[in-house]
């Protein structure tokens, strides 16, 4: 379950006024509830401007995700910094880890970028990369989950 | 013309600063810690960057981490809004280190008026009064205990470094002076990172009387007349309105004086952009220099009203080289405004933040009523920073009329799952001292010995 499918879940909410929505699966358990303000049921005359409450985005409204995360589930390697992030120590060199790299706590997985100095940033966890969610090159904040890793 | 602006601030000044920005076609940045995701600013703002942990020094006073944003978000200029960095020279110079504009005074400036010490220095350079006391910091106990002979008790023990009314106590003989003299220090330290203070004369029944000031870069000032903001609690503001009582009722030929002495040690310290000079007036119509908050203030909209002149926007077109397009003599006052601040406390339990998620909420309208808040129903306020979750300001034609109104205002108020003030607010606007325009900086404290002698007396 990733924010792709959860936004995607949410869009459907939004289309079809589905307020509640509950989905467990095998490791994570979703629950989503919506609030009713940001709907169009409010008698308006001809000239009212549409409210700023009225097109809040989902964030204001109650999400919450379970993670029931059994001692094999996956952990986030999360940006410790606000800054740019590159996959290899230099344009021409390969990148640090790859789906599948084994890492240890200090094993550099990649490097954030912020006022020109270099950081090298480390994994902190011992395990196999699994996912890489972000792109080379990119911006990245404070707290981003920034690779998937399976601890060992 | 800036193109993009990052707000390096939080809550209802950082939802200002965005609709300032958005009139005048700017692009704006939010920037925010992990536990102000849902905050108002956030949404509000074009982009938003998540800079760190609930602490303040691990988000807001992070220098490194807004420029990190404020490069990889590409901005031209960055407002720093009030508290926080935004008297910081330090914060400043890094920013034009990096090409990116400050939205405030010039670090020269900054640096000219440097710690409250030498403020001091430079008002009685420009020929303005200052209360009575040390040259500078007072280097020990001694001099404390000479100083204060000097001048008489009692006195104020004030940290240089310190700013909206944090570190400053009173003394009222030598005994209570050695001992403050030396807490002082130690809290400052702690608080502001510098434990100097110094000691000035303690003026009976004060008022604080406030001159709003701007300035652009070719050394243009002009002042946009007074606020007072007596009522205060352990000396925080409560109340601010345009224009004093006291001046209105007591001392009109004051306003001029003040104003003009406001723009001379500002010329002084060559100032730029928005600022605010401090005075004390006495019942004797003496006024002394206090400070000068280097920053727009959380009490700006209540001059905005009686002037019709957007401080905000003015400080963004001034930042971005644009000349003042006001001379003092364009300067008029319409009118009556008071600002009543709304915090999340409990007033019947001592005032004792009460964060949490605001289940209704429905603010004042209607006309001649602003509110600038950020807070909104489902809104949960986090217990890391100041409680303050919102202003509301009323114009009236005059006094009376502003006084009515915002007790029809503040009636008018729904706000449930959290304490707030508002109904002590309320009953300051009842209060027949208030009403009368009476008061100086000890009046809550006398409307609560008042209040909770009735307490205890129903008690027992």
């Amino acid at each position: 379950m990733d924010i792709k499918d959860i936004k995607a879940i949410i869009d459907l909410m939004k289309k079809n006024s589905i307020t509640e929505f509950e989905l467990e699966e095998k490791d994570s358990k979703l629950r989503l509830k919506r609030g009713l303000n940001g709907t169009s049921q409010i008698a308006q005359s001809d000239d009212v401007v549409p409210m700023i409450s009225a097109a809040l985005p989902i964030v204001a409204q109650t999400v919450s995700v379970v993670p029931l995360a059994a001692p094999t589930g996956e952990i986030d390697i999360k940006s410790p910094m606000v800054g740019t992030l590159y996959r290899s120590p230099s344009p021409e060199a390969g990148h640090y880890v790859e789906i599948g790299t084994e890492v240890s706590p200090d094993t550099i997985v990649c490097i954030i970028e912020a006022m020109k100095v270099m950081n090298e940033i480390k994994a902190e966890v011992k395990g196999v990369v699994t996912q890489i969610l972000i792109e080379n090159g990119k911006p990245v904040e404070f707290g981003q989950p920034l690779f998937k890793v399976r601890p060992a | 013309m800036f193109e993009k602006v990052l707000v390096a601030n939080r809550g209802e000044i950082a939802v200002r600063i965005i609709r300032a920005c958005k009139e005048l076609n700017i692009r704006t940045v939010a920037v925010y810690s992990e536990v102000d995701a849902n905050s108002m600013h956030v949404q509000m703002a074009d982009e938003a960057i998540c800079i760190g942990n609930a602490a303040s020094s691990e988000s807001y006073l992070r220098i490194d981490r807004l420029i990190s944003a404020a490069e990889i978000a590409d901005v031209d200029a960055i407002h720093p809004g009030y508290g926080f960095l935004s008297e910081n020279a330090h914060f400043a110079e890094v920013c034009e280190s990096c090409n990116i504009r400050f939205i405030g005074p010039s670090p020269h400036a900054m640096n000219a008026l440097g710690d409250k010490a030498v403020s001091r220095a430079l008002a009685k350079k420009a020929g303005v009064e200052t209360p009575p006391g040390s040259d500078g910091i007072v280097e020990n106990e001694k001099d404390a205990l000479a100083i204060a002979k000097r001048i008489g008790y009692p006195v104020m023990i004030k940290a240089v470094a310190g700013g909206g009314g944090r570190g400053m106590r009173s003394a009222h003989n030598d005994i209570s002076l050695v001992k403050g003299y030396h807490t002082s220090r130690t809290e400052a330290e702690k608080a502001f990172g510098n434990s100097g203070v110094y000691i000035e004369k303690y003026i009976e029944n004060p008022h604080h009387i406030e001159i709003q000031i701007l300035g652009d870069n070719k050394g243009k000032i002009i002042h946009l007349g007074e606020r007072d903001c007596s009522v205060q609690r352990r000396n925080q503001k409560l109340i601010e309105e345009s224009p004093s009582p006291l001046l209105e009722n007591k001392f009109r030929k004051l306003r001029d004086k003040i104003g003009k002495a406001a723009v001379r040690i500002a010329e002084a310290a060559r100032y730029t952009n928005a600022g605010t000079v401090e005075f004390i007036v006495d019942d004797h119509g003496n006024f002394y220099f206090l400070e000068v908050n280097k920053r727009i203030q959380v009490e700006h909209p209540v001059t905005e009203e009686v002037t019709g002149i957007d401080l905000v926007r003015y400080q963004i077109l001034l930042a971005m080289g644009e000349p003042l397009q006001h001379s003092q003599g364009d300067i008029t006052f319409k009118g009556h405004a008071i600002e009543c601040r709304i915090n999340a406390e409990d007033p019947f339990d001592d005032f004792s933040p009460s964060p949490g998620r605001i289940e209704m909420y429905y603010q004042p309208g209607g006309r001649g009523v602003r509110m600038e808040t950020h807070a909104y129903a489902g809104y949960t306020i986090p217990p890391t920073y100041d409680s303050m979750i919102g202003k509301l300001i009323v114009t009236g034609k005059d006094r009376r009329e502003a006084i009515d109104r915002m007790n029809r205002a503040l009636n008018e108020f729904l706000i449930t799952g959290i304490k707030t003030t508002v109904s002590f607010q309320q009953a300051i606007m009842q209060d027949p001292n208030f009403r009368r325009g009476v008061y100086s900086t000890n009046f809550v404290e006398q409307l609560l010995g008042g209040a909770r002698r009735e307490l205890i007396e129903e008690k027992s």
